[in-house]
């Protein structure tokens, strides 16, 4: 279908998307590492609970840990080998996962083992086949797609997010410009999914190429969207796409949408039609210290080090190691931790281009409020948290509304951590409850 | 591996920071600094000197005084400082003795700014609060003396004795034709406030800048007007004379716009505006006198009250129409429900 103009959304922040780096790279696949190190807690929720002990040998695409709970996804083993230690491990965010680390038998077939064909596909079987392969949303959040997928109130439109707002990073742009036909099948198991027929297909301007692939594809509502962060945000997605507006506090459904991403799409394809479960996804490599950008496909446990090192290593002096994109990532001491299923990119940044938190005094300019996507007011959460007033900032900052897209912090001349005071604040109302 | 730097998210920020902000401030303020040297002679250049001088010193021997290391407040400086001592100078009249500006700036930065916690932590504008501290200590030379600027009204009248607004407040009409004012030659006043193109030109590179929003002193002046019309009996003459004769151009552009001491969001500020606007005209009519630096004082007062009540509304969350049709809608229910219940 001919592509429409999205919402006009006036908040968020505008800056350079920088993704010239890696734009024109083509997806390439990363040979499997020779030891890959695979976290049991790559989503939202409780931890998946091991089934294999250390000695077993696993095949690539061997169930290894099983969802624990509800809220929790299966992971699979993404390379043939002999699983050599079950212990805890550091994860890029700052905490200790539970990883089980699986010697690569250097002789052993590549391949994946398949998961049992789909007899027939309808609802149910693609939702269990979905929540089977041990998908996640990938954009980011981890939160199980199956779960994502049967909402409680009834829904009408699919929302396809395919802003990809986040500078540096393409994986999810590669994939729309060279797996378009993989994608869209993807979207319509959804949908099907869903039980919906209408697909909308969000993109930023600044994905000419892909908007023109989609247009191609009559059940496609294909909507160009202003180059706008967090355009990527549900909500703000969601306005854009349909007008329809979620009130504070609860899901994309209560506003009859479900929004998935790319990544998770293509990943939907291939469980349902490939049979795969999921153990790997694209990366995007970028950075200005990076010596060959790419865009590959990364085995899950496979260690940034290797990553690195296949794309020609470190250029010039590195300022920052970014796992995912340059606002909502987290910083990494170095390169010696293992990919899962929602980083979506590693990025290398001169010290130039980077900036730190280097708070002055908030001198109430209100520019945070002004870009603030939710209608926040950021200055006022900081103010009540560094009291220790969170009730306060609950009530007057609205604080648990904030989505922590960190426009805020990017536009704040006092270079407050205003994302962290709203962090600790969601801590400690937490905690109070 | 080499040293990585590890923070917290966001990673990349934008160029903007305070001290650039307060630069563009200064820089905005310049034109009508040097309009007011060019009409008050030296006077007007000492005056500013001591007050720019004393500010920042007042703040580095307090900030001494907390223990702070000399190198570390030279790196922490931010030229709020300087803003506050140039925007006293600006309206102080040229005539005043050499410690007046001094001790007014002494005053606004120790006083008013450092001993309720520095830069971004005052209640009030310290700018404004020193003029009236000098207006208040050092009457007689703040009301009366005033000089006439060295270049001459175009028409050849100069006025003596009273400034241009208290004249037309005072029922005595305007000495100087409307252009005249808007240049600030022939017409006395403060250093800083009688050239309005100088301070237009100042305001618009402010808003240019993106420092300031060009809605905010245009609503202040135009409602000032308005409401200074509409008290002259609907004289729609007055228009013009009560906007361009005092002090409103400086404390629009620059003193009520100054963000610590205005209402946080947007509509705050709105309401912030508006209101300053009818209290500067209502309170001229009555007193007869520049009130521009008393209502602007007074309005920072209630500033906390209106971040109190004006807040803006999360997205997606129901506006006030919404909100009241949904009380309305859930009263009717229990109303039928009542009645239900009644019936059974």
């Amino acid at each position: 279908m001919k592509a429409r103009n999205g919402k006009f959304f006036s908040r968020g922040v505008h800056f350079r998307d920088m993704k010239f780096i890696s734009k024109d790279c083509p997806i390439r696949r990363l040979e499997a590492p020779a030891v890959a190190s695979i976290a049991l807690q790559q989503h939202i929720g409780k931890p998946a609970a091991p089934v294999v002990a250390v000695g077993d040998s696993v095949k690539c695409g061997q169930l290894i840990a099983k969802a624990d709970g509800f809220v929790s996804a299966n992971v699979y083993s993404s390379v043939a080998g002999k699983v050599i230690a079950i212990e805890k491990r550091a994860n890029p965010r700052g905490g200790m996962d539970t990883h089980v680390v699986i010697n690569r038998d250097l002789d052993a077939d590549d391949s994946f083992v398949p998961l049992e064909p789909l007899k027939e596909k309808t609802k149910e079987t693609i939702i269990a086949r979905i929540a089977e392969a041990g998908i996640v949303g990938m954009g980011g959040a981890g939160f199980p797609t199956f779960i994502k997928l049967s909402p409680k109130t009834p829904v009408d439109t699919l929302i396809i997010n395919a802003a990809e707002c986040e500078p540096y990073l393409t994986c999810d742009y590669r994939l729309m410009v060279e797996q378009t036909d993989k994608l869209v099948e993807g979207f319509r198991l959804i949908a099907k999914a869903l039980g919906v027929n209408h697909i909308i297909v969000g993109v930023e301007k600044n994905k000419p190429d892909a908007i023109s692939l989609f247009e191609k594809y009559d059940d496609l509502d294909v909507v160009i969207l202003r180059k706008r962060y967090p355009m990527g945000s549900e909500k703000h997605l969601i306005y854009c796409c349909t007008g329809r507006r979620v009130p504070p506090g609860k899901l994309p459904a209560d506003a009859g949408c479900v929004v998935q991403n790319v990544a998770t799409s293509y990943a939907v394809y291939e469980a349902v039609e490939l049979n795969k479960p999921l153990f790997e996804r694209v990366v995007t490599v970028s950075g200005q210290c990076v010596e060959n950008p790419a865009n590959l496909i990364v085995r899950f446990g496979t260690s940034f080090d290797f990553i690195l090192e296949k794309c020609g290593g470190i250029k010039g002096d590195i300022g920052m190691i970014i796992d995912g994109g340059p606002m909502m990532g987290a910083t990494m001491l170095s390169t010696d931790y293992y990919t899962r299923k929602t980083d979506s990119g590693l990025l290398l940044l001169p010290a130039s281009e980077v900036s730190l938190s280097n708070p002055t005094p908030c001198i109430s300019c209100g520019s945070c409020a002004r870009v603030c996507p939710m209608h926040l007011m950021p200055m006022d959460i900081d103010f009540y948290t560094q009291a220790g007033d969170y009730i306060m900032a609950k009530e007057r900052g609205g604080v648990l509304n904030c989505i922590e897209c960190g426009s805020c912090a990017y536009v704040c001349p006092a270079s407050r951590a205003l994302v962290q005071s709203i962090q600790l604040c969601k801590q400690k109302l937490r905690e109070m409850k | 591996m080499e040293k990585v730097i590890v923070s917290d998210s966001p990673h990349i920020r934008g160029k903007r920071t305070t001290r650039g902000i307060m630069l563009d401030v200064v820089i905005a303020l310049l034109p009508a600094a040097v309009m007011g040297c060019v009409f008050f002679g030296t006077d007007a250049l000492v005056t500013i000197l001591i007050s720019v001088a004393a500010s920042v010193a007042t703040e580095f021997v307090y900030s001494l005084c907390l223990k702070k290391k000399p190198i570390e407040i030279i790196k922490s400086f931010d030229f709020t400082s300087v803003v506050t001592g140039l925007l006293l100078a600006m309206c102080l009249p040229s005539h005043v003795k050499w410690y007046v500006p001094l001790i007014s700036a002494i005053f606004s930065i120790a006083v008013v700014k450092m001993l309720f916690g520095g830069t971004g932590k005052n209640i009030v504008n310290p700018a404004i609060t020193g003029r009236v501290f000098a207006f208040i200590a050092f009457q007689s030379m703040m009301v009366s003396g005033w000089v006439a600027p060295t270049i001459a009204a175009l028409d050849g009248n100069v006025a003596t004795g009273a400034t241009e607004l208290t004249s037309i407040l005072g029922g005595n009409g305007a000495s100087v034709s409307l252009l005249d004012m808007f240049l600030g030659t022939g017409m006395m006043g403060c250093i800083g406030e009688t050239c309005k193109l100088a301070l237009l030109i100042g305001g618009i590179y402010l808003v240019v800048r993106k420092v300031i929003k060009w809605q905010f002193p245009v609503i202040y002046i135009v409602v000032e007007g308005f409401v200074a019309v509409c008290l002259a009996k609907f004289d729609f003459a007055q228009f013009l004379p009560s906007i361009l004769s005092g002090g409103l151009f400086l404390g629009a552009i620059f003193m009520a716009t100054d963000y610590v001491t205005s209402p946080n969001s947007t509509a705050g500020n709105y309401v912030y505006f508006i209101a300053l606007g009818v209290l500067t005209a209502v309170l001229r009519a009555a007193t007869k006198i520049e009130v521009v630096s008393f209502v602007i004082l007074l309005m920072n007062l209630l500033v906390p009250l209106i971040n109190a009540y004006i807040r803006p509304r999360p997205f997606g969350a129901p506006g006030l129409v919404e909100r009241i049709r949904a009380k309305i809608e859930a009263k009717k229910a229990a109303k039928a429900a009542k009645e239900e219940g009644g019936k059974q």
